[in-house]
């Protein structure tokens, strides 16, 4: 009793001592280059803790929640979905065309055809290497990887198809506009009715709210459906799944598709609540960064969300360090990966510490 | 605030930091400066100017026309704050955001002249990257200025693409070069950015002439490159950055177009250490055409309308 408290006790400091870790490793750079690393850090939690800054962490992390999701329903069962970079590239592309293409619906319907055509998008692009994969037992990493190339490619040249040919006199390669029924309305007056001083600039729109309602279906399908069960047994041990008479490759098949589809909306909350067009800007890396967010959240659908939130966190403090401090750029991107990499060090060691007390408290 | 890619370019960005270094010598006791650089995606973009804006910075610099539309959002916000974009311009006239444009067909068009007269074949050729009217632009000036000095010439123009990849596309770029210099041409300018890097590659195989562009490319070559460029066109952002800087020094900065010429010292021709020699006999005729545009006796032409005007008015 007394070593599960222990464990217990064990398992929640882990995140914490692993953002400590990477706060030293990376106080160490900062001194490194002639700056005070607490001050920096001060910085970054009092800019942090602005209106706008905290507008700003929820923006970056709604589209970090999709693709973490999307990550973690692949990799729950052994299916390394790399490819969700690509399938979001498409999703979004096919989103846009829904977006321009059709008009005079009601923006209700409107943006649920578009995120219906986002999700046919990811689909599409995920549906060949998990095809692949069942009959022919390629592995995904590779096909999914491959499939990221072809689908930045296969994107820019239809945007060069259906690119506006009448912009100005600056040269702006983007679809034609999207009309107001296509756009996301955004939570700034509605917070700021509630209180909460979000400014009114901020896209922070309706899809943080998707995402999180995404986040906890997903963990409850997982955790309470008959479906979710056989998954959960696929992961935790395949050959004895298939035993019990789970036909494992089926399962597996299907966490593919549903991850390809999930894939397809991570570009949406940019597409549709702040771009309002596709262009050759659009954001790009949200796949892998979300393959990050899993490993942080362990692939649990609920764990995505802290997750993706302090991604956001260490965006935003980046950019303030960026603009009121003399670190360069570079040294923040270095910061940023250090920091992320020394917690998934950490929470491994802190895991194989816990494996250790079970084991002797079974001896 | 740089484009994606940031410094280290070697190019658009880092002449853009030289222009903000040259102000800083010369009005450094008097000058705050700072460069940011957004991560890709528009989101960065916007939130770093606001954060700049909100800084009290006098004059916010956006290199690179991606910043259009982050930039005119931001400027409506910040009155007070002036603005300025490299190579972009807001849809709207906006009072507080200055475009820093470039005239890059006059450039193009003294570096087709010199590619006129110094052809042996009568045949030069021209890749531009993505086909969209700032790189026709480019094309229209070089093939007036080569017909201008050369009657006799053809020129050959081929385009590595229609998306934004057809400027990091150096394996087409070396392609679509070797294709023209097997049709003899000895001269080929790039507008192509990245994709460029495969012309010279071709010029060096087949041992004839390159024409760089924006920054002096003989001088970040691989040096067994350096030889076979004859010139660079220069698009000097250096330049639009210093004045644009000055002009809010000296309570002269207005907002709306400003377009660098020949006249302002925006585009131009590169002389170097290594291409000197060879071009001595060239630079009095090149000298002369530019005070010829300048001047306004030569409109060089922007588009492929106008240069059929233009050449039209030549065969005359």
């Amino acid at each position: 009793m007394r070593s599960r408290g222990r464990l217990l006790l064990l398992q929640a400091a882990a995140p914490i001592v692993a953002v400590f870790a990477g706060g030293v490793i990376a106080s160490a750079i900062i001194l490194a280059i002639h700056e005070n690393p607490l001050s920096v850090f001060g910085l970054m939690a009092t800019f942090n803790m602005q209106a706008g800054s905290v507008a700003s962490i929820l923006t970056s992390a709604t589209p970090l929640i999709f693709a973490g999701v999307a990550t973690a329903i692949g990799f729950q069962v052994n299916v390394f979905n790399i490819g969700i970079e690509g399938q979001y590239y498409i999703g979004a592309f096919a989103a846009s065309l829904a977006a321009f293409g059709l008009r005079g619906f009601p923006a209700p319907i409107h943006l649920v055809l578009i995120i219906t055509a986002a999700m046919l998008g990811g689909l599409l692009w995920v549906w060949l290497p998990a095809f692949l994969r069942r009959r022919r037992g390629a592995h995904e990493v590779i096909t999914t990887i491959m499939m990221n190339y072809i689908a930045f490619n296969v994107v820019l040249y239809l945007l060069g198809l259906v690119r506006d040919r009448n912009l100005g006199s600056t040269v702006r390669i983007r679809t034609p506009l999207f009309p107001p029924s296509a756009q996301m309305p955004h939570l700034a007056p509605l917070l700021n009715a509630l209180g909460a001083p979000i400014p009114g600039y901020s896209p922070l729109n309706w899809f943080l709210v998707i995402a999180l309602a995404l986040a906890i279906v997903v963990w409850f399908w997982l955790r309470r459906s008959r479906f979710g069960y056989e998954a959960r047994a696929t992961a935790l041990n395949p050959l004895a799944a298939e035993a019990a008479g789970i036909v494992v490759g089926r399962v597996q098949f299907v966490m593919f598709l549903v991850s390809g589809a999930v894939a397809g909306c991570v570009g949406l909350s940019d597409l549709l609540g702040r771009a309002g067009y596709f262009d050759i800007d659009f954001p790009k890396g949200l796949g892998f960064l979300g393959i990050s967010v899993a490993l942080l959240a362990r692939n649990d659908p609920l764990g995505v969300i802290p997750a993706a939130l302090l991604f956001g966190y260490l965006n935003r403090g980046a950019e303030g360090i960026q603009a009121f401090t003399n670190v360069p750029r570079e040294v923040i991107t270095i910061l940023e990966a250090l920091i992320i990499m020394a917690i998934v060090v950490a929470y491994e060691i802190m895991t194989r510490y816990v494996r250790v007390l079970r084991k002797q408290e079974v001896a | 605030m740089f484009d994606v890619g940031g410094r280290g370019d070697l190019s658009f960005n880092d002449m853009a930091y030289a222009g903000l270094e040259r102000a800083v010598k010369t009005y450094g006791a008097r000058l705050t400066t700072k460069y940011l650089e957004p991560t890709s995606g528009g989101q960065g973009r916007e939130e770093l100017l606001r954060l700049l804006a909100e800084g009290k910075y006098d004059l916010i610099i956006g290199v690179g026309f991606l910043f259009t539309d982050a930039m005119t959002k931001v400027a409506k916000d910040f009155p007070a704050a002036r603005f300025a974009i490299v190579d972009g311009c807001p849809d709207a006239p906006t009072a507080n955001v200055a475009c820093l444009l470039f005239k890059e067909q006059e450039g193009s068009f003294l570096v087709g002249a010199l590619a006129g007269m110094y052809t042996k074949t009568n045949k030069v050729g021209f890749v531009g990257g993505m086909k969209i009217p700032l790189i026709e632009r480019f094309e229209a000036g070089y093939t007036a200025g080569a017909k201008y000095a050369n009657r006799k010439v053809a020129v050959y123009a081929d385009y590595a693409g229609t998306t934004g990849e057809a400027f990091k596309d150096p394996v087409k770029g070396k392609e679509l070069a070797l294709a023209q210099y097997d049709r003899s041409a000895d001269v080929i300018y790039h507008a192509s950015g990245a994709t460029g890097v495969g012309v010279f590659e071709a010029a060096v195989t087949r041992n004839r002439k390159a024409i760089g562009v924006d920054a002096d490319q003989s001088l970040t070559v691989p040096a067994n490159e350096r030889l076979h460029i004859l010139t660079s066109m220069t698009k000097r952002v250096d330049v639009a950055v210093f004045g644009t800087i000055q002009a809010l020094i000296q309570s002269s900065w207005k907002p709306g177009p400003q377009v660098f010429g020949l006249k302002e010292g925006g585009v131009g021709y590169a002389v170097n250490q290594y291409n000197k020699t060879l071009l001595t006999p060239y630079v009095p005729k090149l000298e002369a055409l530019k005070k010829d545009i300048i001047g306004g006796k030569i409109k060089v032409p922007s588009t492929k309308l106008e240069l059929q005007t233009f050449l039209q008015s030549l065969g005359k």
